[in-house]
């Protein structure tokens, strides 16, 4: 699959466009906020969700990120992208929330609350999502950036800040580790079905 | 692995998640692509990687995101605005106080005089309580050396070498050992630098310098 020409033309006119709402921002517009508000809530409160596994975690982290962006809009040099700069402060925040919970492996065992899967969702979705769980946060920000937020491995190393050598290793380690999980917990899910038939 | 390839099956293979979320650059996507042509294994890790994306894709779909709630946050920008406006007023307060000249002055004045209080009333600081050898002391008028014999020169023949010299004990030993010794005659400045460099040269010696009229070299 390849973008094509009116994907790049439509990709640099949003990325111009939250440009001009952040600058607005920098000049403390209330409705430029919001406006900025609204574009990134369901972004970032899907990758906070997946990866706080709390829902009232990830709501209160990203009021604090959108905080961070009222207040330091002024700091933004524009030397990245402004979603890089967002998503910097959300994975930095997110770390920083997956250190300070205590419990955290035993609330990635409850991840299920927040990323609720409906039932009429496939088995893949749930055995994912059961993998995803399984990875370490660095790993896991990788893959969620990756495929959910479909950032570049550039960016994704601007968001992380570190270098892009240490994305794909992380990206390495983290599809070796679903390659072994997936067929486990396929195994696994066959033999609950078993079970319970 | 095609020989040719300007791209090795190892980068190619680590590039293939971000060739399956369209994010890669065009040159670089182009030898992905190149490389998976001629590479059984790559295209196998592609079709997974695709089919990883999907099954994302869908679980990403199927994920409820409540409708965005701005009420706490415009809560907490209100709050640090009305702190940077609270910053702002204090400021502008000053600025409005120090526009009239004589507010200046007045606060200029005021300035001064505290400092110039604080200057007469601080109580000094001690002075360091040291001297060195060549500090001046107040000695009758004539000539004089400064001189630290070693600790092991026997009294006697300290005597004997002052005798010789024509010189005489008017102070010391110090707390360091300085004795202050007054030439026994007035001397030209080249006779009394003499008498300074045999004693310097002297083995019994430590160290040896001229003083003249009150302490002053």
């Amino acid at each position: 699959m390849t973008r094509s020409k009116a994907e790049n033309s439509a990709s640099e006119q949003k990325a111009a466009n939250e440009l001009a709402l952040l600058d607005a921002v920098r000049r403390r517009d209330r409705g430029a906020f919001s406006e900025l508000y609204r574009l990134y809530h369901p972004r970032l409160r899907g990758y906070l969700n997946r990866i706080l596994s709390n829902a009232a975690i990830a709501e209160e982290v990203l009021d604090d990120v959108m905080f961070v962006v009222w207040k330091d809009a002024r700091k933004f040099r524009g030397q990245a992208a402004v979603s890089s700069w967002i998503f910097g402060i959300a994975y930095r925040k997110a770390m920083t929330a997956i250190r300070k919970e205590s419990r955290y492996q035993s609330q990635l065992d409850h991840g299920a609350d927040v990323n609720t899967v409906p039932a009429k969702a496939s088995q893949d979705v749930e055995l994912i999502q059961a993998a995803l769980v399984q990875l370490s946060a660095h790993h896991r920000q990788v893959v969620e950036l990756t495929y959910f937020s479909g950032f570049s491995y550039q960016e994704i190393a601007t968001i992380a800040d570190c270098p892009v050598n240490t994305v794909k290793t992380r990206m390495f380690h983290a599809r070796r580790r679903l390659k072994y999980l997936l067929p486990i917990l396929a195994g696994a899910d066959e033999e609950t079905d078993r079970e319970q038939a | 692995m095609n020989r040719r390839d300007p791209i090795s099956h190892e980068q190619a293979s680590e590039l293939l998640p971000w060739l399956v979320n369209n994010s890669l650059a065009e040159a670089e996507r182009d030898l992905v692509h190149e490389h998976a042509s001629s590479c059984v294994v790559c295209r196998r890790e592609l079709r997974e990687l695709e089919n990883l994306r999907d099954s994302i894709s869908d679980a990403s779909a199927a994920t409820a995101i409540p409708a965005p709630d701005m009420r706490r946050i415009n809560a907490r920008i209100d709050a640090l605005i009305e702190k940077e406006s609270r910053g702002q007023l204090l400021l502008a307060n000053i600025r409005e106080f120090f526009r009239s000249p004589w507010r200046f002055a007045f606060a200029a004045q005021t300035a001064v005089v505290a400092v110039l209080a604080a200057v007469l009333l601080w109580p000094p600081a001690d002075e360091p309580e040291f001297t060195t050898l060549t500090d001046p002391q107040t000695l009758p008028e004539g000539q004089y050396v400064r001189v630290v014999f070693k600790p092991t020169l026997p009294a006697s023949d300290l005597s004997s070498l002052l005798d010789t010299m024509n010189l005489t004990i008017v102070d010391g030993p110090s707390d360091r050992g300085v004795y202050t010794l007054r030439l026994s005659a007035t001397l030209t400045t080249a006779d009394r630098e003499a008498i300074v460099a045999d004693l310097s040269s002297n083995d019994d010696v430590v160290f040896a310098q001229s003083v003249r009229n009150g302490g002053q070299r």
